[in-house]
């Protein structure tokens, strides 16, 4: 589970977190919704333990995030966290293969290829990331954050770059991947459509938790509106 | 393009360019102003005047020669890194339709860096210039007072700044010259590395090699930066001996300023590049020791090799100046390789080599993952 408790955030005078609470269970698709600002993604770093709260406390798989210094975290993020992320963050200069490789070492997942090839990449494993298209990188990203097998996969506006039809099918692909691998899952959005198909919605404005429901019903990507 | 914040980065540029003038101003003036006094040299001061003129014109050779080259070369890697570095950006102001001149003409910043320095350089130069005329007067010649050569400034200060402005303008034309999408993208070297990869290399190695393999600019500009280190260093060491006293002392801060300017230019453009692939390693949860294996441990072996040359190269061009120099002086100055300052030497750039990878490391890492790849 993951836990924030009273989690306040500032970057000099701007205060990206007020006082925010929420829970997040083991193997639960929650997604935080809110518009640019709103500190959906500074929310995100915070549970990930990319970055510590200034205030509060930040409890992720039983270990506080909040009393860890940088390597604790880095350790952390090592051992239980996926990252996705909307601008793909690929190496440049590594092949697809050793991208996500790169994820895989992490964790000593030899199957990761099995992973490249779930996601229709197998043609493309010596192809550069400037070779390929948006939704083939944002698919290699999704490799190299499932290849380290995490407890914890966080999606930061992962269709955000994306035409609709790539980003249903990238979606498409995420939910599918969670799926087989039971992780729990954070996406952060500032589409409606997209928070319809997760088990949990947080919705955010101004640095604050403004709402927080369930979808009963949880829609595939297929089956959103964009 | 160029923010104010940039043009700080450039304040390596105007060290190199102050340190060259400054040293190149006292001398070559002394020199021209002491070469034609030979008829009123007294024939018991001729001797002595004629090793006077000799160290004068080896500092010269190794200042003007040597120095300026050095800072050159420095400030043409530093252009290109800086405005390859840039690529991105150059892109997105073509895409929005700038025109290819306009956008060049942001680097034009550069000529100022340039222009700075080496006014700075050559203002210092003259108002210490009475100072060095006194230790470098011989007895039984006429006093000299400082002459205004005004040859001097155009070499000195106009000559380098109109080089290096249009050496930072048309690179940057040449560059963009390629199509912005590509600009944005990236480089297509990336291809040829790609069809290289051994698969069983551990990914560590690979990893590094593959950074190394697509920055080789960069490597050989922290070649080139250990290089300078070592031969300026060693060499001021040992031009302590044979341009003894306050030149001596003076020529060894000089050396010494500009190997540190050095490096620290070389070492902020390498991590500066790599700022993007640190902060991806970070955010995976590879570990510090990892992540400085992956980016800048092959750049050990390429800084030592640097180093070597340096030594090398400053052992064979003193030698090869003072016989040279001194070949119409009744006594040519013993010279040998300095192992003391070989071994000074050789710590001092361990530590600051190590000393600036952590430093910059420790920077890199305080960076958040998107602010360094919004910088």
């Amino acid at each position: 589970m993951i836990k924030a408790q009273n989690v306040t955030k500032s970057y000099g005078k701007t205060q990206a977190l007020k006082d925010v609470s929420i829970e997040i269970a083991d193997g639960e698709f929650a997604v935080i919704l809110g518009a640019s600002g709103s500190g959906k993604s500074t929310l995100l770093n915070v549970l990930s333990g990319l970055e510590r709260a200034d205030g509060g406390v930040v409890t992720a798989d039983g270990e506080n995030l909040s009393e860890k210094n940088e390597a604790e975290r880095t350790d952390f993020r090592r051992r239980t966290v996926g990252f996705i992320f909307q601008q793909y963050y690929l190496l440049p200069h590594l092949n697809v293969q050793n991208n996500v490789k790169m994820g895989a070492a992490l964790a000593d997942n030899k199957d990761y290829l099995e992973i490249i090839a779930s996601l229709g990449l197998e043609d493309k494993l010596k192809a550069m990331p400037n070779e390929l298209s948006g939704g083939q990188q944002q698919r290699v990203c999704i490799a190299r954050a499932l290849a380290k097998r995490p407890k914890y996969l966080f999606l930061d506006e992962p269709t955000g770059a994306l035409d609709e039809a790539t980003g249903r099918e990238v979606l498409d692909y995420i939910m599918r991947e969670r799926a087989k691998s039971g992780c729990t899952m954070i996406m952060v959005t500032h589409n409606p459509a997209i928070a319809e198909t997760a088990e949990k919605v947080i919705k955010m404005n101004s640095g604050k938790i403004v709402e927080v429901s369930k979808n009963a019903h949880p829609k595939t990507a297929y089956e959103i509106g964009w | 393009m160029i923010a104010l914040k940039d043009g700080l980065k450039f304040s390596g540029v105007t060290v190199v360019c102050f340190c060259a003038v400054f040293v190149c101003t006292f001398f070559m003036n002394f020199y021209a102003d002491v070469l034609p006094l030979k008829e009123s040299v007294s024939a018991e001061a001729l001797p002595l005047y004629t090793a006077q003129l000799a160290t004068a014109k080896m500092v010269c050779g190794i200042t003007g020669g040597f120095l300026s080259v050095i800072a050159a070369i420095m400030v043409v890697f530093y252009i290109r890194i800086y405005v390859d570095s840039h690529r991105r950006a150059l892109g997105t102001f073509k895409a929005m339709g700038y025109s290819n001149a306009k956008i060049a003409a942001s680097f034009l910043v550069f000529g100022a860096s340039v222009l700075t320095g080496c006014a700075l350089g050559f203002g210092l130069g003259w108002a210490i210039m009475p100072f060095i005329y006194k230790e470098l007067a011989v007895e039984g010649m006429a006093e000299i007072t400082p002459t205004f050569h005004a040859a001097l400034p155009v070499y000195l200060i106009v000559a380098p700044t109109a080089v290096f402005t249009a050496v930072g303008y048309l690179y940057a034309l040449v560059t963009l010259r390629k199509p912005p999408l590509e600009l944005m993208r990236g480089t297509k070297k990336l291809k040829v590395r790609a069809r290289r990869c051994r698969k069983d290399r551990p990914l560590l190695v690979e990893m590094c090699l593959s950074t190394l393999s697509a920055k080789k600019m960069l490597a050989f500009f922290v070649a080139f930066s250990c290089f300078c280190f070592s031969a300026m260093v060693q060499m001021g060491a040992s031009m302590q001996s044979l341009a003894e006293g306050t030149m001596g002392a003076m020529i060894l801060a000089i050396g010494l300023v500009l190997a540190a300017v050095s490096m620290i230019m070389a070492m902020t453009s390498l991590v500066r590049s790599n700022a993007a692939n640190i902060a991806v390693m970070r955010a995976m949860g590879f570990s510090a020791k990892e992540r400085f294996a992956a980016v800048f441990l092959c750049y050990i072996p390429v800084a030592v090799i640097g180093f070597a040359l340096g030594t090398v190269y400053q052992y064979i061009l003193l030698k090869i100046m003072i016989n040279l120099v001194f070949s119409d002086v009744a006594e040519i100055p013993e010279y040998s390789f300095d192992v003391p300052a070989f071994f000074i030497t050789l710590a001092a750039f361990a530590i600051c080599y190590a000393a600036m990878f952590a430093f910059f490391l420790y920077k890199a890492d305080k960076a958040t993952i998107k602010e360094t790849f919004t910088e």
